[in-house]
């Protein structure tokens, strides 16, 4: 797997936190590991809308990767509720090609940025680091350099 | 909006005439500011403002009498010292009935009005002392032009609306950028891109133009947007340069922030009127304002005109809207039902909530469209009250209070001339005259108070005054004296029975007839406005103290989430958000006091309304359901069979024709044809409290409607067009 430069919280250097949201499995591990190359921790990980308003509510992650079609609430509900009760939330839709107006939905309701399905793992990073702004720093990996 | 030319010109006619209105509004606003504060120079000039655009407006439609007699006062108004002269404001009150009657005569097509008189007075004006041009004004129009001129450089055109509102974006300190964003040919989602711009953009200031239109093929190619911003164009580009989506973005400043604010906007009202004169060019320029509305939020109310015939049309379709989504779901309920295992009914119910999401959007923002602030009502009365306290030699102040409180635009209009006539009465016949008042030991000045406010799903608007208030005496005196009751029968009425009276046609106290009114019209002409409105109206009056009118208006809101109910095998449903709770209780729990049916609900005692019969003695099943609704400031229980659930209603007017009960504001029908009918608490309460329990022999006999009413509803609910009110 490719290596990225670490991307750190710049007001305490501590690891971007992430709360994965997806009904499959497979698609969450996947995420998380992406996550890790970036340098990111996984703060939670939910496999519905309801769970994923509780698990945010609970750990307050910095970014949320959040999948459209869901049982229970679906992503996009589940982005909003989240939005309206933490305006600063930096969500990110993650779907495929054929939910374009669903993407736009949530766009309008506060979602931050979205990325297509299947995701790779060098667009992801530009996304997370275009969401984080100035809150997020590339820091130069011990001995890696990047 | 390719029409001919012809039809062009109309078209801009009809919007002239439109937003004369408001500047006439203005004017009258000003010239009263004026009246109290004397010699300000700053209200003069912005009622120069205010004539020079009408002036520019109106020589843009080729309304060339209306356009020469606004230049002549303006040009009076620039003259050095003409701030100070007493008669400026009594001249704008002239200037501003004068343009009214022109217009609405060059709106009729009929013959103009004189000016004479006005010409004359502005003469006057120009005659006074230190008379001398000013000759800042032709240079700063120059100077205008020129900042318009830079903003058009770039390729696209910009409307006159948008131009306004940069130079007014300049004005207020802020940078007008052009940004032009060109998404990645690769993007595989560039609907979404396109909206993740907007959403950049929209971070970074307010955005007052976007080209091309969200619709248009060319929408997610290359994108331009005009902008007004307080940050820098590095910061800007940084934020539009989205990974993965932008190619390429660019910005540059189209016009820079201006020092002076006050100076800009003056020019930028010159520039749009400047650039507006020239008859050919004009309705090109204006006309398309309309179709923009969607690319500049800000602006909606300042460029949307829409006929409010075509917004109900929307809102009736919306309703068929989400009748049909009531019967899809029922569809997919029994397709549930039926294949619980087929994998097409999570593709269903995606797409069926995706469409219910957007159904709602929908709903919501055809809705806010028909909501109009109250004060877009209130707003007309300064100057009218002022003008008929100087007739009855009165001195009044206004206080105007809850003018953001939104209201139906249809009931709006409706009651402005209900409410005209009560504000003229509580001038006329409500406050004393001044010498009189003083003996009284009030202030000289009489109050007028015009209040709005939201109460439960109502709105009410009060008139009250400070004056001599209503004599409930009087009121029965010249009530047998008209023949409208015998002695006998006036003795019995209580205080609210006696003040219904002067809603009677012809009915009017006052000693003598004024011009302004006791011509014994008005307050049946309310009364009846009020009635088609399904409003009620009530008076509080304290001899002495004052007189104040509470019209309580609906809501009406054509579609309303409703709770369904069973009464007698029939459904029926409320407002929801009359509902304050669902109780449960059992038929032992309810109590009788005084004849009326009463149950203990934890530490309150609520008044039951029953609408079915109750049981007879012994088949009584046990268990009861209670609604408790909330009606004006108390609580009833309203006893149901059964609950059948939420849901949202279309509600179908019901004419006075097909169904004469005020007890049923309307009726709707269900995803499946069925048709339920919507209860008028206020009546119901109202006709429980009313009828007398010992009329009837038993405790409230239920206030079922026949079978045959419920029929002709039906079909008439069925064959009607949706009515927007209810």
């Amino acid at each position: 797997m490719e290596q990225f430069a670490p991307v750190k919280r710049s007001k305490d250097g501590q690891p971007v936190r992430y709360l994965i949201v997806d009904d499959s499995v497979f698609a969450r591990k996947n995420l998380a590991r992406m996550i890790e190359t970036f340098g990111g921790q996984v703060a939670a990980e939910a496999g519905d809308g309801l769970t994923a308003i509780s698990e945010f509510d609970r750990t307050h992650p910095d970014i949320v990767l959040m999948d459209i079609t869901m049982p229970q609430m679906e992503g996009i509900e589940a982005a909003e509720r989240i939005v309206q009760q933490h305006p600063e939330a930096r969500i990110v839709m993650v779907s495929s090609v054929g939910y374009q107006e669903n993407i736009v939905a949530a766009l309008q309701r506060g979602a931050r940025h979205f990325v297509q399905k299947p995701v790779k793992p060098e667009v992801l990073y530009e996304v997370i680091k275009y969401v984080l702004g100035e809150d997020g720093a590339v820091t130069a990996a011990a001995g890696a350099g990047a | 909006m390719t029409n001919s030319p012809d039809e062009r010109g109309a078209e801009l006619r009809e919007l002239f005439f439109e937003t004369s209105t408001e500047l006439l509004q203005a004017l009258n606003d000003e010239a009263l500011k004026l009246e109290k504060t004397p010699g300000d120079e700053e209200i003069v000039r912005s009622i120069r403002r205010t004539v020079h655009t009408l002036k520019g407006d109106s020589a843009a439609c080729g309304l060339r009498e209306l356009s020469e007699l606004a230049h002549q006062f303006e040009d009076a108004l620039s003259l050095e010292g003409a701030a100070s002269h007493a008669a400026v404001a009594e001249i704008a009150f002239s200037a501003a009935d004068v343009f009214t009657e022109m217009i609405a005569a060059y709106r009729a097509g009929t013959k103009l009005p004189s000016t004479k008189s006005l010409s004359k007075k502005i003469e006057d004006l120009t005659a006074a002392p230190q008379a001398s041009p000013k000759g800042r004004r032709t240079r700063k129009a120059a100077g205008a032009k020129s900042g318009v001129r830079k903003a058009a450089g770039s390729a696209t055109d910009w409307t006159e609306y948008e131009k306004l509102a940069m130079t007014k974006a300049q004005a207020s300190g802020q940078d007008v950028v052009h940004v032009s964003v060109k998404i990645d040919p690769h993007c595989a989602m560039p609907i979404a891109g396109r909206q993740l711009v907007q959403n950049a953009i929209s971070t970074m200031g307010s955005v007052i133009a976007v080209r091309p239109d969200a619709k248009s093929p060319a929408a997610t190619k290359l994108i331009e947007f005009v902008l007004a911003t307080v940050s820098t164009a590095e910061q800007i580009a940084t934020k539009c340069k989205i990974p993965t989506i932008v190619e390429e973005v660019s910005v540059e400043i189209m016009l820079a922030a201006s020092t002076g604010p006050a100076r800009a906007a003056e020019d930028a009202t010159a520039a749009v009127a400047e650039s507006a004169e020239p008859k050919t060019h004009a309705p090109e320029t204006l006309a398309p304002a309309g179709a923009e509305a969607s690319a500049a939020p800000a602006m909606v109310e300042n460029i949307l005109r829409v006929e409010a015939g075509r917004i109900d049309n929307v809102l009736n379709l919306v309703g068929e809207l989400i009748i049909g989504k009531s019967m899809l779901q029922q569809t997919l309920q029994e397709f549930s039902k039926r294949y619980p295992k087929d994998l097409l009914r999570g593709k269903f119910l995606d797409a069926m909530a995706f469409q219910a999401r957007v159904l709602n959007d929908l709903q919501r923002s055809v809705m806010k469209i028909r909501m109009v602030p109250v004060d877009q009502l209130f707003r007309r009365f300064p100057r009218m009250v002022r003008d008929v306290a100087r007739q009855c030699g009165r001195e009044v102040e206004l206080v105007v209070s809850g003018h953001d409180t939104d209201l139906d635009k249809g009931i709006l209009d409706a009651i402005a001339e209900p409410l005209t006539h009560l504000v003229r009465n509580a001038i006329s016949h409500g406050i004393e005259p001044p010498d009189q008042r003083r003996r009284l030991g009030k202030a000289a000045a009489g109050t007028v108070r015009l209040n709005a406010y939201h109460q439960g799903n109502q709105v009410v608007v009060e008139v009250g005054d400070d004056g001599r208030g209503i004599d409930a005496g009087k009121i029965r005196a010249k009530a047998i004296e008209l023949g409208l009751t015998t002695a006998e029968e006036a003795a019995r009425l209580n205080e609210n029975e006696t003040l219904d009276f002067i809603f009677r046609p012809g009915f009017s106290t006052a000693e003598q007839v004024t011009e302004v009114s006791g011509r014994g019209v008005g307050m049946d002409v309310v009364q009846s406005v009020l009635h088609r409105l399904k409003a009620t109206v009530n008076v509080e009056t304290r001899v002495g103290q004052g007189t104040t009118f509470r019209l309580k208006l609906p809501l009406t809101l054509a579609i309303i989430k409703a709770l369904l109910f069973w009464v007698e095998q029939r459904l029926y449903a409320i407002p929801l958000n009359a509902v304050m709770e669902i109780a449960r209780t059992i038929e032992s729990e309810v109590h009788q006091v005084d004849n009326y049916e009463v149950l203990q609900l934890r530490n309150q005692v609520l008044p039951l309304l029953r609408l079915g019969r109750p049981a007879p003695e012994g088949e009584r099943r046990g268990k009861l359901f209670v609604l408790v609704i909330l009606v004006g400031e108390r609580k009833y229980g309203l006893i149901v069979d059964q609950l059948e659930g939420e849901e949202e209603l279309v509600i179908k007017a019901l004419d006075d024709q097909t169904f004469s009960t005020d007890l049923v504001s309307g009726a709707s029908i269900l995803g499946d044809g069925r048709v339920v009918l919507i209860l008028n608490l206020p009546a119901v309460v109202d006709h429980v409290a009313k009828s007398r329990p010992e009329d009837s022999g038993h405790t409230n006999s239920g206030l079922l409607l026949t079978h045959t009413d419920r029929l002709r509803i039906a079909m008439s609910a069925m064959s009607a067009p949706t009515g927007g009110t209810a």
